[in-house]
């Protein structure tokens, strides 16, 4: 028995109520188990299980071939996957922290982003790229970052954020069947949270699709990751006092689901947009400045973003709170767009 | 077995007595095609100009030739940016090549080259070149990866010069190929040159080779200018590869006879005479094992392989601009 089965879970037709993080791990092993092709890397994915535990029990279960433990190489690691997907294989990389993604800057922007392209479509690069993102709690400027718009941004690469255990799962089973390669962006923040996430081994999450997570009238919020359930906890103070917020997922930015962002907006008159990404040129710019061309006329207030302040992130875990959206500080700028 | 660097020297293929005098005729063959088409190039770039930067290789010719010639056709191989050679060597057209640097659809990314380009054939196991210098050595242990997961024996030459040897990617791919015994063969063209930087200073040892022995690999040198001796050692570095016991790194001492690329006036060079006259010529080494005759044949099928190809591309349409569209995604 592996140690991911004695792990922790409840089951009822069909359901399990699992954490994010082990969401992640079913979903890699059922893929590895389906497909002999997809296999692993990253430091300290094997023996030890991953510094964030996401992938115990692979090893015992796929051998050393297959969950590969590597020394510290962020360049080797994203490299050697983007190499390996254009032969055949279907590499899974993982690196410790999202901040490290610039350290295979070349791998990630200029040869997964672009080898297919440059070859004219000769070669293919289904690799993911898994990276623990956002605020953990004191881990310091340089292993907080929330950099998923520097992706959103180079052509070439599809970006998913899970915001909670079931799309996790789902995201990445389906991440790990597209062809393209694909950023997934794991809140750290989120991996102990857990989820009613489905058995079924074909459960699969479309990219591209927005989940509305809230209905409402008087607003709308676009959220992402970790900001997805404080837009919700806001949205419940918001609906206390009368006023119903309507809370939109998108879960993936590459692709992204435009048209039920814009379908709510039409509705609702108002938008904003939170994300734990710094505010500044965020993916919250972006979704903005496409409501407002096309939804000029039918917009009863200016569209707002919230995020991250202009700064580093203290390493101090109370101070680091203060650079990122609250639950607090959203139902505030709700409060203030609804009166706008 | 860790070795240190050692030099190697022709032997066996060179022997006419033992039937390998057509591998001479052969590398031969190759070496000539490849001349044919960087003097054509040369001469066409100084005639008509260029869309872009061309990355000369001649007189790099013997060590494209020889080391590809080590090479079985289903292997893998990412190719350095100097010259056309490699890419021909292992199977490409001079078509497809020159379609490539001209901007072409009969070229093998359908026009979306011109200038120094990336060359591609999967089937051929020619998968690329990078743009960024040094960035080949962690995708080849990539493609060495795949190449043990899917149970093939089929091995991932890199190639790489003196300059890209610099890299922090050539040391993160050489301790985890090394510790992985990956099948990998490097082959350094080193030409002594990194753009207008010499090799002895950016290089505390007289040789890339030396470096190995930290990796825990062999490390071979052998003259660059002689495709026989690069074929051997290749040809050896592919065993070892094939068999399970990793990577070698192969240095091959060449020279650069052009400037980094075709028009850069090498004002800061003070090494060889500028011109066509290329020192210890691969050619010239060549003949000494190919009947005079054979070679001067070979010599006029190259320049007319060139010149057809030549006339074949420049008539050949230009992509529709709706290929700026295709292939961002599968």
């Amino acid at each position: 028995m592996t140690k991911q089965q004695e792990a922790p879970s409840t089951s009822t037709a069909g359901v399990s109520t699992i954490n994010y993080a082990m969401a992640i791990n079913h979903a890699m092993a059922e893929e590895m188990r389906r497909d002999s092709r997809v296999w692993l890397l990253g430091q300290d994915v094997g023996r030890m299980g991953g510094v964030f535990g996401v992938t115990r029990g692979l090893l015992d279960e796929f051998g050393p071939l297959r969950v590969r433990d590597t020394a510290i190489n962020e360049t080797f690691i994203v490299g050697a996957a983007a190499g390996a997907a254009m032969t055949g294989t279907i590499p899974i990389a993982e690196l410790q922290f999202a901040d490290f993604l610039l350290i295979a800057g070349d791998e990630i922007f200029g040869k997964l982003a672009k080898w297919r392209y440059m070859h004219g479509g000769q070669l293919s690069l289904p690799a993911v790229v898994r990276v623990p993102t956002g605020l953990l709690g004191g881990v310091g400027a340089e292993h907080s970052q929330s950099l998923e718009v520097f992706c959103m941004h180079v052509p070439g690469l599809k970006v998913v954020l899970p915001s909670n255990a079931a799309d996790a799962k789902g995201l990445l089973k389906t991440a790990i069947r597209d062809p393209n390669p694909v950023m997934f962006f794991e809140h750290k923040g989120l991996y102990r949270v857990k989820g009613e996430v489905p058995d079924d081994p074909e459960f699969l999450v479309p990219f591209g699709v927005a989940a509305i997570r809230r209905r409402g009238d008087a607003l709308t919020v676009v959220a992402t990751g970790m900001m997805v359930d404080r837009s919700l906890a806001a949205a419940e103070l918001l609906a206390s006092e009368g006023h119903e917020v309507e809370v939109i997922d998108p879960r993936t930015l590459v692709p992204l689901d435009m048209d039920t962002i814009l379908e709510s907006v039409q509705r609702t008159g108002r938008a904003m947009i939170v994300h734990e990404a710094v505010r500044t040129a965020g993916a919250g710019a972006e979704i903005a400045s496409r409501i407002n061309e096309e939804l000029f006329f039918a917009l009863d207030a200016p569209v707002w973003r919230l995020g991250a302040i202009d700064t580093p992130i203290p390493q101090d875990p109370e101070l680091e709170q203060l650079c990122i959206p609250q639950v607090a500080g959203i139902a505030k700028a709700m409060r203030g767009l609804i009166a706008l | 077995m860790v070795t240190s660097a050692g030099r190697k020297g022709p032997s066996a293929a060179r022997d006419k007595t033992s039937g390998e005098s057509s591998r001479a005729v052969q590398l031969y063959a190759m070496v000539a095609r490849i001349r044919a088409a960087e003097l054509a190039l040369q001469r066409h770039i100084a005639d008509h100009g260029f869309g872009g930067f061309w990355h000369p290789g001649l007189g790099q010719e013997g060590v494209q030739a020889g080391a590809v010639a080590g090479l079985r056709s289903d292997d893998y191989m990412f190719l350095a940016h100097r010259g056309l050679g490699y890419a021909l060597a292992k199977g490409m057209s001079m078509e497809s090549l020159l379609g490539d640097l001209f901007g072409r659809t009969i070229g093998s990314t359908g026009g979306k080259g011109g200038g120094t380009v990336h060359f591609c054939n999967p089937e051929l196991g020619v998968l690329g070149q990078g743009g960024t210098l040094g960035s080949s050595f962690v995708l080849g242990a990539g493609a060495a990866i795949s190449g043990q997961m899917l149970g093939t024996d089929r091995v991932c030459a890199i190639f790489f010069g003196d300059g890209a040897s610099s890299r922090g990617t050539w040391h993160e791919a050489a301790l985890q190929a090394s510790v992985w015994k990956l099948p990998i063969v490097w082959v350094c063209e080193n030409n002594g040159w990194a753009v207008s930087a010499r090799f002895s200073e950016q290089s505390p040892t007289e040789n890339i080779a030396d470096r190995a022995s930290a990796y825990g690999v062999p490390g071979v040198i052998v003259d660059g200018q002689d495709a026989l001796a690069v074929y051997e050692a290749v040809s050896e570095a592919v065993v070892r590869a094939r068999s399970g016991l990793g990577p070698t790194l192969v240095e091959a001492k060449t020279l650069r006879i052009r400037g980094h690329y075709e028009g850069d006036r090498q004002k800061y060079r003070d090494d060889i005479v500028l011109g066509l006259e290329v020192p210890r010529d691969p050619i010239d080494l060549l003949r000494r094992d190919v009947p005079a005759d054979v070679a001067d044949q070979l010599d006029e099928a190259a320049r007319l392989e060139v010149e057809n190809a030549f006339t074949l591309v420049l008539a050949s349409p230009r992509p529709d601009p709706s290929i700026i569209f295709k292939d961002v995604w599968t």
